[in-house]
């Protein structure tokens, strides 16, 4: 009877050392895996803020080949990782103000760039405007001789409303106003032209009257 | 009290001298600006002697280039004529110079004028007139009937340069302009 209940305590026990056995082994099995995934994701967070701490500091030192947009969406990507890192804070704060400033700077560069091109188009607009009046001005001064250039300015002279229409010369151009030479009248400047034999400059401005006649031109130096 | 009445007039003084001053200043864009324009009206000066001087230019053309020529000087001004025969120099009112060129007794007269620089800078005055002068280098030679040259010689010429700021309307608007005058034109010397 004795032997009977010790065997049978002894499979209790052995039942009981089993599911302790199995229940310690489950728990210490579990907490592994966890101590690995947080050393993983320490590890993961480390190389991130290696690698935030290095494309930054690259982007601050201009040792980088990217473009604006790379480097802001590189500096929103790190942003997105919300890295608590006091130095990497710190060089997203000077990166965010480099980009600022770069950002500036390029918009800067596009609108003088737009302005350019639109004052390009806008001249060349004019000089084809004008192209037939300069065209007829350097016939005078290339005329082969008196009666030839004396054609050419009766032709020239119909365009305007009258001989005495005024004819401004810009002799320089600076802090928005202009230098003129002496005003004069469209028949003296055909003349001048006949002449001298030279037209050196270009028309800056033309004013018409009703009839399409010309009252006003406004020549610059070239 | 007194005190302060004399540091406020100083002060005042000051500050107009100053606006003055900066009233005064052009930049050296302008200045060289103005230096060509006085440049180019010697050397339209010249084109118009040439073609004056010309005796295949006709009387009428002559004469309108020489309304052109005379706008060009200041009232009064006068040049100097020279000749290698007599060591004296004449000299004319402008219109007259021009008149007498257009009449030289030569059957082909050619001039040229070369080497055309500042010799004195446009220098402000103080009545805000800039006055300059230029030099010049004359090459004249006339020619007879059968083509031969009889008489030539090269006159080195100072013409004084006058600029002043001025202003005038011009459709509704007010245009500051520089009119450039030339004045005397002196012999400097007469070369063969």
């Amino acid at each position: 009877m004795q032997m009977t209940i010790s065997m049978h305590q002894l499979r209790r026990l052995g039942l009981l050392f089993l599911v302790v056995l199995i229940t310690l082994g489950g728990t210490t099995s579990c907490k592994s895996k966890k101590k690995l995934a947080r050393e993983q994701a320490a590890a993961e967070y480390a190389a991130k803020i290696d690698r935030a701490t290095k494309d930054l500091t690259a982007i601050l030192n201009d040792e980088t080949s990217w473009t604006l947009d790379e480097k802001e969406t590189r500096l929103a990507t790190i942003k997105s990782w919300n890295l608590q890192d006091e130095n990497v804070l710190a060089l997203i704060d000077q990166v965010d103000d480099k980009l600022s400033r770069e950002r500036a700077e390029a918009s800067r560069m596009a609108e003088e760039e737009r302005l350019r091109a639109e004052e390009e188009a806008r001249r060349a607009s004019e000089a084809a405007k004008y192209g037939s009046i300069e065209s007829q001005f350097m016939a005078i001064a290339g005329a082969p001789d008196v009666d030839a250039a004396n054609e050419r300015i009766a032709r020239t002279i119909s365009l305007f409303a009258s001989p005495d229409a005024p004819v401004l010369i810009i002799i320089s151009q600076a802090g928005g106003f202009n230098d003129y030479d002496r005003p004069t009248t469209i028949g003296k400047y055909l003349d001048y032209l006949k002449d001298q034999k030279v037209y050196s400059n270009t028309i800056e401005q033309v004013k018409y009257d009703s009839n399409g006649k010309i009252t006003e031109l406004e020549l610059i130096k070239k | 009290m007194r005190k302060i009445q004399i540091i406020l007039a100083l002060m005042i003084g000051l500050f107009t001298t100053v606006n003055v001053q900066a009233q005064d200043d052009i930049s050296p864009e302008r200045k060289q600006a103005i230096d060509s324009l006085a440049l180019e009206k010697v050397r339209d000066l010249s084109k118009y002697v040439s073609i004056i001087g010309s005796k295949n230019t006709a009387w009428s053309e002559a004469n309108r280039v020489i309304d052109r020529a005379e706008e060009l000087f200041m009232q009064g001004a006068e040049m100097g004529v020279s000749t290698l025969a007599k060591p004296e120099v004449d000299y004319y009112k402008v219109r007259q110079y021009f008149e007498r060129l257009m009449r030289l007794n030569y059957d082909r007269v050619e001039i040229e004028w070369f080497k055309i620089e500042y010799v004195s800078d446009l220098q402000r005055q103080p009545d805000g007139t800039y006055v300059g002068v230029i030099t010049i280098f004359q090459k004249f030679k006339g020619y007879d009937k059968e083509g031969g040259l009889v008489y030539e010689d090269t006159t080195k010429k100072d013409i004084t340069v006058y600029v002043k700021r001025k202003e005038t309307q011009i459709g509704g608007r007010i245009i500051g302009f520089w009119d450039v005058l030339l004045g005397d034109m002196r012999v400097k010397e007469t070369s063969k």
